[in-house]
Parts: C-alpha cells; sequence; structure tokens
C-alpha cells in the first residue's frame, strides 16, 4: 500500500461513501428480524451526517452494518455499501480489517469500555501508527502526543502516562477520538459520543467534534437521539424510524421544512423554547413504536399518525419520494404535499390554566450531608476523608408548584433526594415536612403517613420495577404498605383506578415488567408514588432515559396528576431545556451548593450566575433560529473528595479574574439577594452582573425569513429576548 | 457346576429392556415436554438446544432409574449368591435364571443391581444436601451482601475460613468415630436443619404480616412440617415413624453441607451487593419496606437464575464428593451399593477383574456429566432473548 491510498485529504470528488438500499436483519430463535430496511446515503467528504432516531429504530446497527462488524446473528441482506467507490461486499475479511480502524474509525457511547484499562493511554494512542503506519516507536509517540494536544487535553505529557480509570469520563471520550483520529480516518463514526457525559462536558466534545470536518477533511456519520445535538454538528440529517429511513436532507430542510410527520411529531415532542406549559403543551406522538416482526404494511408510522389515510398510506411499501425545490431531501411519506403542516393532531390544543401555589410544603434550611469515606472496618485503619455532599441548601417548595434542581453528576442532587426520602439521613440543619421536622429521621423510623407523604419516582424505566413481580401486585403492595384500602378487595379496586389515572389499560394488572416498555414503565413509577396521595413527589430524572416522542407524554401525565392532586413536585434534572417547560422555580446545584435560585423566569434571564450561564449554553437547541452565546467550560467537575478552595465554581469560572483581591480562591461568596426570591452564590459585583447578556436569542432576521409565526403567543417562554419560533410548525411549500 | 454366559450383545439387549420402566417414563416426559416447550418457560427452552436435551435426558433417565430402582433391579443389591463371586459380565444364575448382566463382584452380589440401587442413595443425598446448602448460603449471604460492614466481614471471614480448610481433611475429622461419639454431628445438624425452617418463617411473615388470614396458615404450615422433620432428622424422633436418617448417613449430610454452604454464601452475597443498587430496591425502601423484606421479596427473586445454574453444578460437585467419601471408606456403611463405595470396592481387584468397576464409574460420570450439560445449556438459554 502506498501513500497516496493512505491520504485521506486527497482530493477525491466522488462520495466517502454510498449505502444504497441496505438491508440488515438479525437471525433469532423467532426468525429473522428486519432491523434496518431499504436504508440509502451518501456522505461526501468532509460532510457530516447526522443519523437520528428512537431506540430500536436501527440507527446504532447502520453504523455498525457499515463496519461490518455486525454480532454472528446479523446479517446484511440486501443492497450494497461502497466505500470510496468500493463494494465492501466484495472485500475480503484481510481486506476490510485494514479499512477498520485505519480509513473508518467508530467511537462509542462508553468511553471506559472502549480503553483498555490495563494499558497506559500512550501505549494504546501508540499502538494506532504502530500497527497501521509501521512506523518507528519514536515518531509513533510523536504523533501520540501531537494528537493528544489537538484534542485540547491538559498536559499531554501526563495524559500519555496516565491509566485511562485516572481521567475523567470526558478526558477519556477525547482519548478515544483522538485514538480514532491517529489513524487519519476518511470516515469516522460516532454512535452516541456524548450521552454518557455530563452537559457542560458535552458542549466541550460537540466543539472538538464540530472542528474535525474542517481541520483533519474527515467526513462524519453522527448517531444521536438529541436532534439538538445533530443540529449544531452536521451537515446532513437521516430521520430513521422503525428500521427505515423516513426523512433525509440538508439540516435547515429538515428542522425549518420537514416533510414527514414522524419528524414534525418529534419536534413537537421536545420541549423547544416556543413551549409552555400552560398555553403551548407539548404533543407528543401517540402509541409506540411496532416490533420488528410486526410493522404495518406500508408506512410504517401509519398507525400512530394522525394524517393517515386508510388505502394510500397502507396500500403499498412506500419508497422515499424527493421533495421540490429541495435539494437532496427526500421524504417516506406519499401525502406530504396533501398535508396542512401547521395543523394540531386533534385534542392536542389545550390550555391549561396557570396553576397558583399554595402555601409552603417543604422547607429546607441550611441542610449539610458529610459523608465519612475511608478506613477499613476491620483493621482500622487511619481517619477516612469528609465528603461534603450537601453544603447549605436552604430552600422551600409551595404546594402544587414544581421546583426543578439542576445540576450536573456529582452536584449531591441525588443524596439531597435521599435525606427528604430518608434513606440517609442529614448532618445538620432542619428538613421540614407540612410542620414536622424530618432531617434525622430514617425511613424506618418514620410513620406511615410521612413515608407516603413524599415518594419519588425513579430515573431508570428499566431498573424502577422488580422485574420478577406482576405490574399489579407491585402497585397493591404499595397500597398494603400505605395502608390504602382494608381489604385485598378494596386495594385491588385502587390499584386499578390508580392504572386508568396513568392511562395505562386495566389488562396490565397481571404483566411482568418485561412485557412493558420504558415509558409504560415509567407510568407504572408514577402510579406508585402517587398510590399513597403524596404531598411531594421527587422526581429523579424520570424522562431522560426516555425517547423523545416518550418523554413528551410522560411529563404531561405528570404534570397532569400533580394538577388533579395539588401535589409539590421536586423535578431533579440536567437538561434546562426540560427545567425551562415544566418548572415554576429553578435551584442550580454545583458541588453541593445551590449556586443560585430563583423563579424560571429570573434563572432563564441575565443576570446568571456564571455556571448557570454555561449550562444555558452547553444546551444543544433543535432550533434553526436560536443563536446561543458560546460559552465552554474548561476542565471537569472537580472530586467531591477534593473540593476547590473558597467559591466551588471558580476552577472553570471565565468571571474568576472580574473579581478583586483573588476572593473567588479563598472565600466562599455569600448568598447574594437580587430581588424577589432570586439568590445567587457569586462575588461578582453588581455593574458585572448588569451588564450580562442573554444566553439564548432569536435570530430575528432568521426568524422573519422564515415566515409568519404559527399559532405560539409570542413571548411565551420564560426567559428569552426576541419572537419566539414558529417552530414546530414548517410550512407548506411554495 | 458350571455357569452358563450370554453374548455381549444379548448383554445390551437385556439391560436395555431391564431399564423399560425408565425408558417408558422417560419418553412420556420428554415427549410431553418437547409438545408444550412453548408454555414451559426456561424448562422449554432446554428443549431447544441439542445439549440441553442431552442434559435433561441423562439427569431424567437417574432420577427414573432411581425412582423405579426395585423393578429396574434383577436382583438384591446386598443378595450374595457364592456361585457368582467374580462372575464376567452375562453370567446366569442357575437357579433363578436371572442374569447377572454386568457379572459379580468378588462378594458375589450383582454389579448392575448395585449400580441401581447405588443411584437412589446419590440421587437422596445429593439434591438434599444441595438444598439444604442453599438455604443456609442463602440466609447468611443475603444479609452479608445487603447490610455489609460489620456482619459482611465477620460471616465472610467464616466462610473463607472453612474454604480455606482442606476439604478430605474436614471430611476425615468429621466422619471419624471418635468425632461421632461427641454430640458435633448432631449439634451441626441441628443448626442446620433449622436454616430452612427461619428461612419460610421470615419469608412468609415479612410478606404477609398485614394479612393474617394467609400469614397464620403459612406460618402453621412451616412450623408444623418443619418441626416433624426436624424432630425426624435431628433427634431421630418422628412420632409417625417415616423420617428416619442413619446416623451415618447424617454425618455424610452434614459433612456435604458444611463444605458446600460457604460457596452457595459467597455467591448470594455477591448476586445480592449488585441488586441492592437497583432502582426497584430503592423503591422498596423509600416505601418502608422492612430489610429482609427487600432481601426475600425484591432481590432474591431476581438471582435466581444464577442460584439455580449453580445448584445444578453443585449436586454435580455434591456426587463426585460422595463417591470420594465412598471411596475412602468415609461415612456410609461398608456394604452399601453408593457408587462411591463400589468403586472402592471393585479397585482393590482392579488387575484381575476389571468389570465390576466400570459400571459405578460409568454411572457416577454421566451422571455428573448430565448435571453440567444441564446447567451449561441453563446459563445458556437464560441469557438469550
Amino acid at each position: 500500500m502506498n501513500e497516496a491510498v493512505r491520504n485521506p485529504a486527497e482530493p477525491t470528488n466522488g462520495p466517502i461513501i454510498e449505502i444504497e438500499n441496505l438491508s440488515i436483519s438479525f437471525f433469532t430463535r423467532k426468525g429473522e428480524i428486519p432491523a434496518v430496511m431499504d436504508f440509502s446515503c451518501t456522505v461526501m467528504p468532509g460532510e457530516a451526517m447526522g443519523i437520528v432516531g428512537e431506540s430500536g429504530c436501527g440507527k446504532s446497527t447502520v453504523s455498525l452494518g457499515i463496519m461490518r462488524d455486525l454480532s454472528n446473528i446479523g446479517k446484511i441482506v440486501g443492497g450494497k455499501i461502497k466505500f470510496q467507490g468500493k463494494d465492501m461486499g466484495e472485500l475480503s475479511d484481510e481486506e476490510l480489517r485494514a479499512i477498520r480502524g485505519n480509513k473508518i474509525a467508530m467511537i462509542y457511547q462508553e468511553p471506559m469500555a472502549s480503553l483498555n484499562p490495563a494499558m497506559k493511554v500512550g501505549q494504546q494512542l501508540m499502538e494506532v501508527p504502530l500497527i497501521h503506519d509501521k512506523v518507528s516507536k519514536e515518531e509513533a509517540y510523536k504523533r501520540a502526543l501531537e494528537m493528544v494536544r489537538s484534542v485540547r487535553l491538559p498536559d499531554p505529557e501526563r495524559m500519555m502516562r496516565s491509566y485511562p480509570h485516572q481521567l475523567s469520563g470526558g478526558q477519556q471520550q477525547r482519548i478515544v477520538i483522538a485514538m480514532a483520529l491517529l489513524s487519519k480516518p476518511a470516515l469516522l463514526l460516532l454512535d452516541e459520543p456524548t450521552t454518557a457525559l455530563d452537559v457542560t462536558v458535552e458542549a466541550g466534545i460537540v466543539d472538538l467534534v464540530k472542528g474535525l470536518g474542517e481541520k483533519f477533511g474527515t467526513s462524519m456519520i453522527f448517531v444521536s437521539h438529541n436532534l439538538g445535538l445533530i443540529l449544531e454538528t452536521c451537515d446532513r440529517i437521516t430521520v430513521m424510524y422503525s428500521g427505515e429511513a423516513v426523512e433525509t436532507g440538508k439540516i435547515k430542510d429538515v428542522f425549518d421544512r420537514m416533510r414527514h410527520p414522524y419528524t414534525q411529531g418529534l419536534f413537537r415532542s421536545i420541549p423547544l423554547p416556543g413551549a409552555d406549559k400552560n398555553s403551548r403543551p407539548l404533543i407528543s406522538i401517540p402509541g409506540q413504536l411496532p416490533l420488528p416482526h410486526e410493522r404495518p404494511k406500508g408506512c410504517n408510522f401509519g398507525p400512530r399518525c394522525h394524517h393517515f389515510v386508510e388505502g394510500v398510506c397502507n396500500a403499498a411499501e412506500i419508497p422515499m419520494i424527493a421533495v421540490e425545490g429541495h435539494e437532496g431531501h427526500f421524504s417516506r411519506c406519499v401525502r406530504f404535499n396533501e398535508i396542512d403542516w401547521e395543523a394540531l393532531p386533534p385534542g392536542a390544543k389545550k390550555v391549561n390554566e396557570r396553576v397558583v401555589p399554595g402555601a409552603p410544603v417543604l422547607k429546607i434550611e441550611d441542610l449539610r450531608k458529610y459523608y465519612k469515606v475511608g478506613g477499613s472496618e476491620v483493621f482500622g485503619s487511619s481517619e477516612g476523608r469528609v465528603v461534603k455532599a450537601n453544603e447549605t441548601i436552604s430552600f422551600m417548595a409551595r404546594e402544587s408548584e414544581t421546583v426543578a434542581i439542576v445540576g450536573e453528576s456529582g452536584c449531591g442532587k441525588s443524596t439531597l433526594a435521599k435525606v427528604l426520602l430518608g434513606l440517609e439521613t442529614a448532618s445538620s440543619g432542619t428538613v421540614t415536612l407540612g410542620n414536622k421536622e424530618i432531617q434525622s429521621t430514617g425511613i424506618e423510623k418514620r410513620s406511615v403517613d410521612t413515608v407516603s407523604s413524599i415518594q419519588m419516582v425513579f430515573q431508570n424505566p428499566f431498573d424502577t420495577l422488580n422485574p420478577s413481580h406482576s405490574v399489579g401486585s407491585q402497585i397493591i403492595r404499595t397500597l398494603e404498605k400505605f395502608n390504602v384500602g382494608n381489604n385485598v378487595a378494596e386495594r385491588r379496586k385502587r390499584m386499578l383506578e390508580l392504572l386508568d389515572l396513568v392511562k395505562l389499560p386495566r389488562a396490565f394488572e397481571t404483566r411482568k415488567p418485561r412485557q412493558l416498555s420504558g415509558g409504560q414503565k415509567q407510568r407504572i413509577g408514577v402510579a406508585r408514588a402517587f398510590a399513597g396521595d403524596a404531598k411531594v413527589v421527587v422526581a429523579d430524572e424520570p424522562v431522560s432515559a426516555l425517547d423523545v416522542s416518550v418523554q413528551a407524554a410522560v411529563t404531561e401525565l405528570l404534570m397532569d396528576i400533580q394538577r388533579k392532586n395539588k401535589t409539590t413536585m421536586l423535578f431533579i434534572s440536567h437538561d434546562l431545556s426540560v427545567v425551562r417547560y415544566i418548572a415554576d422555580r429553578v435551584v442550580v446545584m454545583y458541588l453541593g451548593y445551590i449556586v443560585e435560585q430563583g423563579t424560571t423566569d429570573q434563572i432563564f434571564a441575565p443576570p446568571y450566575h456564571p455556571y448557570t450561564e454555561a449550562l444555558l449554553s452547553a444546551i444543544p437547541i433543535a432550533d434553526t433560529s436560536v443563536v446561543k452565546k458560546h460559552i465552554v467550560l474548561e476542565g471537569d467537575i472537580p472530586s467531591a473528595m477534593n473540593p476547590p478552595s473558597g467559591c466551588p465554581f471558580q476552577t472553570r469560572c471565565g468571571y474568576k479574574k472580574l473579581v478583586p483581591d483573588n476572593l473567588c480562591e479563598t472565600k466562599v461568596p455569600p448568598v447574594k439577594h437580587l430581588g424577589d426570591g432570586h439568590m445567587s452564590l457569586c462575588w461578582l459585583a453588581d455593574d458585572v452582573l448588569a451588564k450580562m447578556e442573554p444566553v439564548i436569542k432569536f435570530d430575528k432576521e432568521h426568524a422573519a425569513h422564515e415566515g409568519v409565526p404559527d399559532d405560539a403567543p409570542h413571548g411565551s417562554g420564560p426567559g428569552f429576548a426576541g419572537d419566539p419560533p414558529k417552530r414546530p410548525g414548517g410550512k407548506k411549500p411554495s | 457346576m458350571q455357569v452358563e454366559y450370554i453374548g455381549a450383545f444379548n448383554i445390551v439387549l437385556g439391560v436395555l429392556a431391564r431399564f423399560w420402566p425408565v425408558w417408558v417414563a422417560l419418553a412420556i416426559v420428554m415427549g410431553a415436554s418437547f409438545l408444550y416447550k412453548k408454555k414451559l418457560g426456561l424448562y422449554g427452552q432446554l428443549f431447544d438446544s441439542g445439549v440441553g436435551i442431552v442434559g435433561v435426558g441423562i439427569c431424567l433417565f437417574w432420577l427414573f432409574t432411581a425412582i423405579f430402582a426395585s423393578t429396574v433391579a434383577p436382583f438384591d443389591p446386598l443378595a450374595q449368591i457364592p456361585i457368582m463371586k467374580d462372575a464376567l459380565p452375562g453370567a446366569i444364575e442357575p437357579k433363578s435364571g436371572l442374569i447377572y448382566l454386568f457379572g459379580g463382584d468378588k462378594l458375589a452380589r450383582d454389579v448392575f443391581s448395585r449400580m441401581v440401587y447405588g443411584s437412589q442413595i446419590v440421587l437422596i443425598i445429593a439434591p438434599a444436601a444441595t438444598g439444604f446448602a442453599l438455604m443456609v448460603g442463602i440466609t447468611l449471604g443475603l444479609p452479608a451482601g445487603y447490610y455489609g460492614g460489620k456482619i459482611d466481614t465477620v460471616l465472610s471471614f467464616l466462610a473463607n475460613l472453612v474454604l480455606a480448610f482442606p476439604v478430605i481433611l474436614l471430611f476425615y475429622l468429621l466422619v471419624t468415630p471418635g468425632i461421632m461419639e461427641t454430640p458435633i454431628p448432631y449439634g451441626l445438624a441441628g443448626i442446620f436443619f433449622l436454616f430452612p425452617i427461619i428461612f419460610f418463617s421470615v419469608l412468609f411473615w415479612t410478606r404477609y404480616k398485614n394479612r393474617p388470614d394467609r400469614l397464620y396458615i403459612l406460618l402453621g404450615l412451616t412450623l408444623i412440617i418443619g418441626g416433624w422433620v426436624y424432630t425426624g432428622l435431628v433427634f431421630d424422633r418422628d412420632p409417625l415413624k417415616i423420617i428416619h436418617i442413619d446416623p451415618n448417613q447424617l454425618n455424610i449430610f452434614v459433612a456435604v453441607v458444611f463444605a458446600s454452604s460457604p460457596g452457595v454464601f459467597r455467591i448470594v452475597r455477591g448476586l445480592v451487593m449488585d441488586i441492592k443498587t437497583r432502582d426497584y430496591v430503592a423503591a422498596a425502601q423509600t416505601r418502608g419496606e422492612s430489610p429482609w423484606y427487600i432481601m426475600l421479596w425484591e432481590i432474591l427473586p431476581n438471582a435466581r437464575g444464577p442460584l439455580i445454574v449453580d445448584a445444578c453444578l453443585r449436586i454435580g460437585y455434591t456426587t463426585i464428593l460422595l463417591g470420594t467419601l465412598g471411596y475412602f471408606g468415609l461415612g456410609l456403611a461398608p456394604e452399601s451399593p453408593d457408587w462411591g463405595t463400589a468403586i472402592k470396592d471393585a479397585s482393590r481387584l482392579l488387575r484381575s477383574f476389571i468389570h465390576p468397576a466400570l459400571p459405578p464409574t460409568i454411572a457416577l460420570m454421566s451422571f455428573v456429566l448430565g448435571l453440567n450439560l444441564l446447567a451449561d445449556s441453563l446459563r445458556e438459554q437464560s441469557m438469550k432473548d
């Protein structure tokens, strides 16, 4: 092989990869299960293609199919993949090996799983040029070091000497990217590369990935479930549904004028800046993804589509149809020219009354939770260190109010939840529920009343139900514990009512959790939390593990029940778009401290706490008219074992230089009252705060160019400057 | 008097014919299982692979052999017919006209009948001992894994202590006459046999505490049945005279349970440590469930997969252990037809006559093989979906 062949920067006019009508099936005990059907796409040199879809739609299978790395039960049953003009199906195993990892590199979701834990990072990086380019060790080291530097890792020499476990998740993922880039691949496959990372770390990785196309001429296929991420990183997008590509085109075309009802449904179910829980609630897609062996005839999306027409949509299999006036924009919908894209699905346009919060239900004052770590039990060795998981937490939640607790991993939000629920007891401070102090009463010592009045909805739907017991018996057990009903028959009746409440069929009583989808399981989790008429429900990222279209439905359900029962909800989340949509008040936490709290409008509008500002900027928003202030935080979240001195955020704060006397590094800032209950933990002076600009702005020119806004009332999104966008909606082709 | 012989082909035919009740039962059970495999859950899935079918087949074969032993075996396993001393396979016993299919041993007993009756002893002691070991291991492993800390440290230390002690030496100690005269074996038996009663009582108590109608029935049944078996096994004073165990066998039993429960303990402890981090355990905690309810009803059911596989393998080990004990002449009575003792007896004269040693050896091997295949296939099928 000569040098010219392996140079990806070699100017070729042909596409890097051409996939034609690819079909992949898995052969299992139940027979052939088609995972991908009739998938076509072309990626040009330097271009980034995003593949988006919900779990089970086949997006990861496509990327594995390109690598020909399907497990032994997967098989390509039709179509062609041409890489740089060569049909990969005709290549021998040896030729494929030469391409994999060299011309096509792949980056997976879990960085730790992609690195060998027993080898130093440097060695692993050096392996790539050593194997693929057969260079000398010195040369390999030089190249590896250079690459570590170009993925913007601090102190590259030290990085090279570290083992993977000594690095943080974000650093690991950067190393994985560096490793993939070392072989100068022509094509980079990224399979949800940031899903396991925190938002502010994700923003850094996205920033890095975005520059790759220009810097190295690498083409990318970016697989993700997050439309906002795709918008930030890609040039073109393919939307997949149930094994098929349903729409493909340039980012702008697909985002602004989607021509497939599923794509529109996706956009309507994510909380974009125009949505508001009272005046413009999210619209979820009804039903759920069909099982691979139960796909309907004709359009796969037919049964869930409100534009479905009998005899048209289910007459025959639907090909990709070109959209007029848009270059390379295709949709797998036969009716896209007849559909009124502005119309909302029937029954979707409801307006909820704004709920007025009542008396305070939950009061937390100066709460601290410290853990002792280290020190072996048996041999009673040296004094352990103290981890301060929660420091001086004070806030209050009123009846039927939603308070969001926002923060990244390690900020202490889960510890706070544990203390509230009695799984841990507080080190100091008070938690008052109603008029009872509960901070030092463990769950075993709490009365049934207290236990049932503060309940929790858990994050992972696949973990929240015990797989060994039927759904009905799990709810009945909860009722039994909460002393609801006097006998089995009464409890069963109440259980069936709860199933109605969370909008599940009563037949689910006898189902085992494995027969339920993620969204349905989460509904059962909600039913369980509300079983004893809870006064306070702590929802720990209740929708973050669910698919986008299901997220909206579960979020709406939670709020409906909350409205009805006048429950106080503590909504723990890292996703500020959901928070802005759902919360009345927001508490932002960082490293155990509350750094800012106030009403949703106060938090989302300047003045910000520097951390809130960075968080806001880091969140990918799937809206082409949004212009964000670009803030990427340096480094990672410090460990709670070894917190920085002074202000917890000082190691990553961009405003530090504006504070005199090095105060940030020496003293914890005082709580600054900014009026109306808006509080911020920061040394910044008032004049600096006053000068802050909003992070998210709508590009007025862009919006004007797009045409008239649709039904969204102006300024409905709290804390956003400028007109709200017209999406989700799209408009008729001119 | 000259002993007459039949040919090799006729021996094979004769053996197959003697096993007729086993074949009939096997055909019925396997046929039915195969027909309804879709409805039988994990057990039905075993019939999807060759390994699974063979494993189930071998295990069932020995189970039915043990059940129908009196029909299958032509002779009393202990009866000696002097003329048949060291008879070669296929010898016809002159008086009854029946055949010593696998020949006679040095005490002129029928090797075939002894092998068949030997399966009874093995198939009672091995699964029962494994069952008790599971009970002990689970009851101690659950709190060790769930609470961690001091309880875990102490229990794990004890388990490691037992595991670190050489097994054979341990058996020699437990089974020597000197020790047998002391109250140690009965004391140990008294402790071990208490575990199932504790286990089931706690199981029902935690679940039905608030529903007395169910609780009293279940708890009562547990205590009555448990108490009855307990008096029979430990004190040998069963009022109904049904349950009885020889002191020798009790000793073996106790030794086997003692040696294999630390293994179960460690597996359970590991599984609990993994499962207790799940959200449904946290959900149970937040609704105020007691720790033992969580261990027994939330965690244990989800640990059943690995435990079933382990139990299958463990029955195999226990069978081998019994063989080893028999070989060293420990525990069981010298004339006992169990496979280990039979192998020991035959090994003395291995140079002159090999035929008495082969049947028990092959029986032992095939049974353990069957269990291992079963465990393998269970593991494989439970991981598929």
